[in-house]
């Protein structure tokens, strides 16, 4: 065994490509494990790795102090041909040290540093989050349960995305509902700002508290807190005696519908960081890299609602992760498929069609920026029962 | 030659404890296949071996230095004061607040450093009251007060202080209360010459002063001190406030003098922790207020070069921070076994007592 593992290590030193470039991957205080955000940047950069024949670095912040000197340090190098920010909290550090390196490449995930060599990846999640929110709308309805939830992170201008095309997408559905039923539909929105993206404690207790009041459906909009909000989901699945919703929770950037044995993850609103980076690093390899903003929507594939294909992909990336076996891989799938086809299939249809509507542009998602225009979707929306 | 004995003992001890630490990391990597000795190189080339890095050690031990005080003259006292981290969110609080006024500069950032230390002394007030009159340990009441000061900051920073179009963090700190930095394209502020000029002070004030000698003496031995007419009430409510004021100190210089953002983010996801880490550095110091100053820098440079070990050498975050744990935990060793001996030693005479 031994030598068997030395040679191929030999082959594989032999057989290795010369290097085409070095990408650094910064990535913010939320670090690796979250199986979203961050992993998702590691993902999308691998995978380019993989395809181009670069070499990644990975570098993760022990707090927030941590950005400038990790951005800086990286830079200083000089042996990076990218460098990629993972996360609109390095932008104002990226904003100090970009024009200090003028000659280094550098791209940022989910903010706009407004630099000649800095690439601004961010997505129209506003977009993705008017499907799930329809979807949620559409299942309290036909379930009879009075509320959907979502669980948010920080109050943070990215976040106004999700909040408003998500209570856009409730308001569609909740229509669409009375539209195909001809009854009148009563559902409200349950929704907490838990000032974390951490904290998965509180990611939990904020969802029990939304599944007491009957919510049939926790958007995770909190990154690494979905695992709180899962365990919530399980245990009042476990309390009613049943494994598969509803009550669902919501995924969120990654393909998170694969935890909780597939019946618990109704679907998620995948924005994906991972084509993000993967891009980014095409552009260098390329020679096609220049700076500005780059915008991900429902067009170019940045965020999406998850379908068979991407539960595929996303069991691979929960195996690697270590999070599921093998074993658990038919099963989960099957479990998927059970749960999605528990659901009546005009859902999934209005579902389609709001994405070909937003598509062809017939339908215009809020996308709220400010606290101001927060508010005032808020009012349009208020979604009280 | 027993007074230069008793001088340097404590610095033998520490270099033997850090080498074993060194020792104990590169048996850490090497379990999980890393190379520990160009991982080490990589640490003290990036910490101490150029401008930059030294500069950046210096920035990293600018807070460590400030609540590493508030835990050393708590012990010289014979008090256990964990309440740093609390007193430290407050500082920071009150620094920003400051930020909402209109001043000229340099007043405004001497105001500002004011107030920090004035909300750290408040933040103490009541354990040291509690203390002093009701015999309540400060231990307890401390961790409390961090827990109650960390849901109050939290509760500020997201609601009060906030920045009304970046709601991830507070308003920044104005212009006219930066500290100035002391080297262009590093972080290194005017904060290091604050941290090291109050410990300068303390350090008068602990071995050149009656008082200070009194609060010394009362934490030697507390029944000795009383015989001799030293005041407790009065010492633990001194030792609180100067402790309460540095510690303040070290939010303010943090959120006054680091760049880029001049603002705690939510979450005080960029000031958490230098309350407990300033212990650790308290006992690498010897709980002395000079020996925390190459303590700290030590500290500092750990985490500046541990940047570097995953860039440069490869060596996975969590490995990162497992040696720099293993390191700062040998060094602190031979001051946590003292103080535990007190400890102990107290402990069994109010057993005898009783």
């Amino acid at each position: 065994m031994k030598r068997f593992l030395l040679a191929s290590l030999v082959l594989a030193v032999l057989s290795m490509p010369v290097l085409a470039g070095r990408v650094a991957l910064i990535l913010d205080v939320g670090g690796r494990g979250d199986l979203s955000f961050n992993d998702m940047g590691f993902k999308g950069t691998e995978e380019a790795c993989a395809d181009f024949g670069w070499e990644m670095v990975e570098i993760q912040s022990a707090t927030s102090a941590d950005y400038l000197p990790n951005i800086r340090n990286a830079a200083r190098t000089g042996k990076f041909d990218l460098i990629i920010c993972v996360g609109f909290l390095l932008a104002d550090a990226l904003s100090e040290v970009a024009p200090e390196f003028p000659n280094q490449k550098f791209a940022i995930i989910d903010a706009v540093v407004s630099h000649p060599n800095v690439l601004s990846i961010v997505f129209e999640e506003q977009e993705g989050s008017a499907l799930v929110g329809a979807l949620a709308g559409m299942l309290a309805a036909e379930y009879g349960y009075p509320y959907v939830g979502v669980v948010l992170g920080i109050e943070i201008p990215v976040l106004y995305h999700f909040e408003g095309g998500y209570r856009f997408g409730i308001d569609w559905g909740l229509k669409k509902y009375e539209e195909v039923t001809g009854k009148k539909a009563d559902v409200g929105l349950l929704w907490v700002y838990t000032g974390t993206f951490s904290d998965i404690a509180k990611g939990k207790a904020a969802a029990e508290a939304q599944l007491e009041q009957g919510a049939v459906a926790v958007y995770n909009v909190a990154g690494p807190l979905g695992i709180g909000i899962l365990e919530a989901v399980t245990a009042k699945l476990a309390k009613e005696g049943r494994e598969a919703g509803p009550p669902f929770m919501i995924g969120v950037d990654a393909n998170q519908d694969w935890m909780g044995d597939g019946n618990k993850v109704v679907a998620s609103m995948m924005k994906r960081v991972d084509v993000g980076c993967y891009t980014a690093i095409k552009m260098v390899h390329e020679g096609t890299f220049q700076g500005g903003v780059l915008s991900l929507g429902l067009k170019n594939k940045g965020v999406a609602i998850s379908r068979y294909q991407d539960l595929l992909d996303f069991i691979d990336f929960g195996i690697k992760a270590g999070a599921i076996t093998e074993a658990d891989r038919e099963r989960i799938i099957e479990n998927w498929k059970a749960m999605r086809e528990a659901i009546p299939q005009w859902i999934w249809q209005a579902v389609d069609e709001l994405e070909v509507k937003i598509l062809s542009g017939e339908i215009v998602v809020p996308k709220p920026e400010t606290r101001e225009e927060m508010l005032a979707v808020r009012a349009e929306y208020p979604l009280t029962r | 030659m027993s007074w230069l004995w008793r001088g340097f003992r404590p610095i033998l001890e520490s270099v033997l404890a850090g080498l074993i630490g060194l020792g104990a990391g590169a048996l850490i990597m090497r379990a999980w296949g890393y190379h520990p000795w160009s991982a080490y190189v990589v640490l003290f080339k990036e910490s101490f071996g150029s401008g930059y890095g030294l500069a950046s050690a210096l920035a990293n031990a600018t807070p460590l230095i400030l609540t590493a005080l508030t835990f050393a003259i708590g012990a010289r006292a014979g008090l256990f004061i964990i309440g740093a981290e609390g007193m430290m969110y407050m500082g920071a609080m009150g620094a920003v607040a400051l930020s909402l006024f209109k001043l000229p500069a340099g007043i405004h950032a001497l105001l500002a450093l004011l107030c920090a230390a004035a909300a750290g002394i408040l933040w103490g007030l009541i354990p040291a009251l509690l203390r002093a009159y009701r015999g309540v340990h400060e231990v307890i009441s401390t961790i409390m007060f961090n827990w109650l000061s960390h849901f109050l900051a939290f509760y500020l920073v997201a609601n009060v202080l906030v920045d009304p179009v970046r709601a991830e963090k507070t308003l920044s700190v104005a212009k006219t209360s930066r500290l100035p930095l002391l080297m262009r394209g590093t972080d290194l502020s005017l904060g290091i010459v604050v941290a090291g000029f109050f410990a300068l002070l303390l350090y008068v004030f602990l071995w050149h002063t009656v008082i200070g000698y009194e609060a010394r003496a009362a934490g030697a031995n507390p029944h000795a001190a009383r015989y001799g007419g030293v005041s407790p009430q009065k010492t633990v409510l001194l030792v609180f406030a100067l402790g309460g004021a540095v510690a303040g100190l070290a939010g303010a210089v943090e959120v006054m003098g680091r760049p880029p953002t001049y603002a705690v983010y939510s979450g005080l996801t960029n000031i958490a922790g230098f309350g407990f880490d300033g212990i650790g550095v308290a006992m690498i110091g010897r709980i002395h207020p000079l020996g925390i100053i190459p303590a700290a820098v030590f500290y500092g440079g750990l985490q500046a070069g541990a940047r570097l070990m995953q860039m440069e050498a490869g060596v996975p975050f969590e490995m990162v921070r497992a040696v720099q744990g293993a390191i700062v935990l040998a060094l602190a060793l031979p001051e946590l076994t003292r103080i535990l001996k007190v400890f102990g030693r107290r402990l069994k005479v109010r057993r005898e007592q009783a």
